[in-house]
């Protein structure tokens, strides 16, 4: 069973470590193993490989937090604002439907525990850090 | 006890299918796999800029990966 299956059939109680390791193995989606098993990397060496980097990239983060380093007026702004500058972007942008669909779904979502999540705020953060960290789909004509 | 237990499973459910569709309005490329694990970590107290980092990372290697293989063949 890998590590994915098992946080969802166990999603409430994993750990930090499976998560983690659930992250590692969800990015390897579509990478060929029968072709590399023969080779010199195993997937067991790429999922070591890759939490190593995962770890390294939390742990570097850590790091900076606890420097002393003036807080930008970014970083106390809250997510749900920060999504609301996103929307305004992309009106700026000629996207209006897309920032009209935003501001529609940012009103969808409840506050506090009628949400279902403990932590929505940071989910909202994530979201905000990784926005335009893929290329947009292709349109279909 | 179990309607209470229900009732929080659809809010869930329904918050995490409004958080997808601004995940892919926003290009952030996660998928409901992974977006669902990186709500656990959220809640597991991960702070949200280090996990993007993380997700940042490991989309690096895993396109090294692909290249590498896209070279061999």
């Amino acid at each position: 069973m890998s590590s994915c299956q098992r946080i969802n059939n166990n999603n409430c109680n994993s750990s930090i470590t499976e998560l983690v390791g659930a992250l590692c193995d969800s990015s390897l989606t579509g990478v060929s193993w029968k072709r590399r098993a023969l080779g010199s990397i195993s997937r067991e060496g790429v999922q070591r490989a890759l939490r190593r980097r995962a770890y390294g990239a939390l742990l570097s983060k850590l790091f900076q937090d606890s420097s002393p380093k003036p807080p930008s007026p970014l970083a106390s702004t809250p997510p749900r604002n920060k999504m609301l500058m996103i929307s305004f972007d992309l009106r700026v942008c000629g996207c209006p439907e897309e920032a009209e669909r935003l501001e529609e779904l940012l009103g969808m979502l409840k506050n506090g525990p009628a949400s279902g999540l403990a932590e929505l705020d940071s989910v909202l953060e994530l979201l905000f850090q990784l926005a335009g960290s893929v290329p947009p789909p292709p349109t279909s004509f | 006890m179990a309607s209470a237990a229900n009732a929080n499973i659809n809010a869930v459910r329904e918050t995490m299918d409004v958080l997808l569709e601004i995940s892919r309005l926003l290009n952030t490329g996660l998928d409901m796999e992974s977006l669902s694990i990186c709500v656990r970590l959220c809640e597991q107290g991960i702070n949200p800029e280090a996990l993007s980092s993380v997700i940042k990372e490991l989309r690096k290697a895993s396109e090294n990966l692909k290249t590498t293989e896209n070279s061999t063949n």
